[in-house]
């Protein structure tokens, strides 16, 4: 059955009809008073992005998605403490967690995420992405090399599973050492946290097959990414582990094909949108300038739902989904769109 | 200046009481090799540790204390999970977080700092450990040796200082490379975060002097700690800084003297005797200087719990009833106040109490033993 996960804007959102990214909630160093002095303001500086977010998590909670996503832009909170902050006041919610694999000691990693394990009910999942450009690299304290960079998340990953899984666990890699570790009492018997990657290369297909629980690719036509999928089906058959896959797609979603359309029309002129859209609705491009999809899907909620159930019957489990503004999108996709969408995940299952 | 006063979340659970292991709050204890619970009650009730340490920390910012310190050891939970869980659970509890920094990429651990200012308003510090060597070194995977690990932490703390207020910052170290790194607005105008400082040797005092706030200290007999905090503070002036120093104790008081004193001997009268003879020969661990210097003042023969009186209120056997140092003091409300008082009298600036069960006892100390601690030199 497919699991829905909501995409939380780590840096900044978008407001319906205004696609500046903002961090809502929150006053800035320098913005001007939101109001006129004609008009009381109780708040002061007591609100930050941090509590928008807290609503975000909230929504996906209530309207009942799977999941939040927790971005990793630089410029914007640490995802881990996000998590930590927004975690006791969600039930049911996975809180997927994007990293870097140079945040530090994998030991040390494992160690805090068997807290979140057992602070949420096992609620914790992990999704270790790298940042491409080796000077941005540089400005974030990590000197790696671009080839090294998956073999440390390989690495990383196989600490972790060894202190989380065992006892006198030892390893020597490149990165990353242990001797005679692994978690004993109460910070053991806890699972590893679902592993979610992501890449187009083979190298990055590789690493899936051989680490990943989920396999997450970025939003394209479901033409393009049927061989893909076989492809790296294929690799994990190989391992002989089962791998999940994942689609990574923003959604823009209203009553009527006009009115997504007309609102997409408006967030392309505003963001300088110079990409194409197929038969399909899906909008190559669009919405990039607040978030990190690749792709927008615009259409009516019958004619989304009908799009990502396409998607899910060509083999995609996860649909990591996002849409701007984003807490007021996971009401209108929480309530328009998932209950559909669950209807006809789970058709098979009343059928047989 | 006023002294502050911290307590401390007992961040692998703890006995509910000093006399006996059980009952045990929190699930590490096992008993008769049963499990224990992952909350308090025996029941599947979905409560998790983090809840009776929320509840802890909501008592201790009731009692007036500022904030707690919270460890980080192979079998605890972990202080950065801890403070982001209860950030929204606390109104002015300050989260002293104990971390190696060796285990946090320095520009990472800015983020993750500036976020839980951002989530808490203002109220993450830093006990900053440089860990005690050997094989529990190796089992978090870090092989760097003693000296060496204080050089890191002196980069780290560097680099994060470097980077707080937004940069551009480079840095070309041993152990960390940085160019052009800085936090983004408006993380990068979020305070920075008081550190208190743990490590006896001298590189430990080294690294303290350039960047701590507070030189934090076990309790050790009152002349050498006097001489050991004399020492860090010319040290300090000597870089044109000013350090102040803290102590980490904890505390048994009581209505009377031999009330405080019969929760000694009632916990040591139930030892096994295998556990006092480990902590007569146990002289040291690691390469740590403290651990060492805490042993050493130990005595021979340990025949009653007498025999760990080392100075007056002072008992240096607190280890035989929960894991942890060993000396503390003991006494009436009165005379742990006078100790405090002593204790400011050398050179002590701040003050990270605890007691056992951590909940009920910060209310005691926080209604009883605080308003009788004078506090000026």
């Amino acid at each position: 059955m497919s699991e829905y996960i909501w995409q939380l804007p780590n840096n900044r959102d978008a407001r319906y009809a205004d696609a500046t990214p903002r961090k809502r909630g929150e006053r800035l160093e320098g913005d001007r008073a939101p109001f006129t002095s004609g008009v009381s303001d109780p708040r002061g500086s007591r609100f930050n992005y941090l509590d928008y977010l807290h609503q975000i998590a909230r929504a996906a909670d209530l309207t009942g998605f799977d999941g939040i996503r927790i971005q990793n832009d630089h410029q914007g909170d640490e995802p881990w403490i996000i998590a930590g902050y927004l975690a006791p006041s969600t039930r049911r919610l996975k809180l997927l967690t994007e990293f870097d694999a140079s945040r530090g000691s994998a030991v040390y990693a494992a160690k805090n995420a068997m807290s979140f394990q057992r602070f949420t009910g096992n609620r914790f999942a992990w999704q270790i992405s790298s940042v491409e450009d080796p000077v941005v690299r540089l400005q974030l304290g990590d000197r790696a090399q671009n080839a090294d960079l998956l073999p440390r998340i390989d690495e990383f990953l196989t600490v972790a599973r060894g202190v989380i899984d065992q006892t006198g666990f030892n390893f020597k890699g490149r990165f990353f050492e242990v001797l005679e570790g692994g978690f004993s009492g109460p910070l053991s018997g806890h699972p590893v946290p679902t592993v979610y990657l992501s890449g187009a290369t083979a190298e990055a297909y590789q690493l899936s097959a051989a680490q990943a629980d989920v396999h997450v690719f970025d939003a394209q036509p479901a033409a393009q990414l049927l061989p893909l999928l076989a492809e790296v089906a294929a690799i994990a058959k190989i391992h002989q582990r089962e791998l999940k896959f994942g689609l990574r797609i923003d959604v823009l979603a209203r009553e009527s094909q006009e009115e997504a359309e007309f609102d997409a029309r408006r967030l392309a002129e505003q963001t300088d949108w110079q990409g194409s859209f197929d038969a399909d609705g899906l909008w190559l491009g669009l919405g990039s300038a607040h978030g990190d999809a690749k792709a927008t899907l615009v259409g009516s909620y019958e004619q989304v739902i009908e799009r990502l159930s396409a998607y899910a019957d060509a083999g995609i489990h996860s649909f990591l989904l996002g849409g701007a503004p984003h807490l007021e999108e996971a009401y209108r996709v929480g309530e328009n769109l998932l209950p559909a969408l669950r209807a006809y995940s789970q058709r098979d299952a009343n059928v047989a | 200046m006023a002294i502050d006063f911290h307590w401390r979340l007992p961040s692998h659970g703890e006995p509910s009481t000093h006399r006996n292991r059980e009952p045990y709050r929190g699930d590490w204890f096992f008993g008769n090799g049963q499990p224990g619970s992952h909350g308090l009650s025996s029941r599947a009730d979905g409560f998790s540790y983090i809840d009776y340490l929320g509840e802890i920390a909501r008592a201790a910012e009731i009692s007036g204390f500022q904030g707690g310190l919270i460890p980080s050891f192979p079998s605890t939970d972990e202080p950065w999970a801890i403070s982001a869980f209860l950030a929204q659970q606390t109104r002015t509890f300050r989260f002293m977080l104990a971390f190696q920094p060796g285990f946090l990429n320095p520009v990472t651990a800015a983020r993750m700092t500036a976020t839980l200012q951002r989530a808490t308003g203002g109220r993450a510090l830093f006990n900053v450990i440089t860990g005690g060597g050997g094989p529990s070194q190796l089992w978090w995977g870090d092989s760097v040796p003693h000296d060496d690990r204080y050089t890191r932490t002196t980069e780290f703390l560097d680099v994060l200082r470097g980077v707080w207020q937004g940069g551009p910052f480079s840095y070309d170290g041993k152990f960390y490379q940085v160019q052009d790194a800085g936090l983004a607005e408006p993380l990068s105008r979020e305070e920075f975060p008081e550190i208190y400082f743990s490590g006896s040797s001298d590189a430990a005092l080294s690294s303290a002097s350039k960047h701590a706030e507070y030189y934090l200290s076990w309790l050790e007999p009152f002349d050498q700690l006097r001489e050991k905090f004399d020492r860090v503070k010319q040290r300090t002036d000597l870089l044109g800084r000013k350090i102040k120093c803290a102590v980490r104790v904890d505390v048994i008081a009581r209505a009377t003297e031999e009330e405080a004193w019969a929760e000694v001997r009632k916990g040591f009268e139930r030892l096994d005797p295998a556990a006092i003879a480990r902590l007569r020969e146990r002289r040291g661990g690691g390469d740590s200087v403290g651990a060492s210097r805490q042993g050493a003042a130990r005595p021979l023969t340990i025949n009653s719990y007498k025999d760990l009186i080392i100075e007056p209120n002072v008992w240096s056997g607190f280890s035989l009833l929960r894991g942890g140092q060993t000396n503390g003091i003991v006494g009436s409300y009165e005379q742990v106040a006078e100790r405090l008082d002593d204790l400011v009298q050398l050179g002590a600036d701040a003050f990270i109490l605890a007691s056992t069960p951590h909940l009920e006892e910060t209310y005691r100390v926080g209604e009883e033993v605080l308003p009788l601690v004078k506090g000026h030199r």
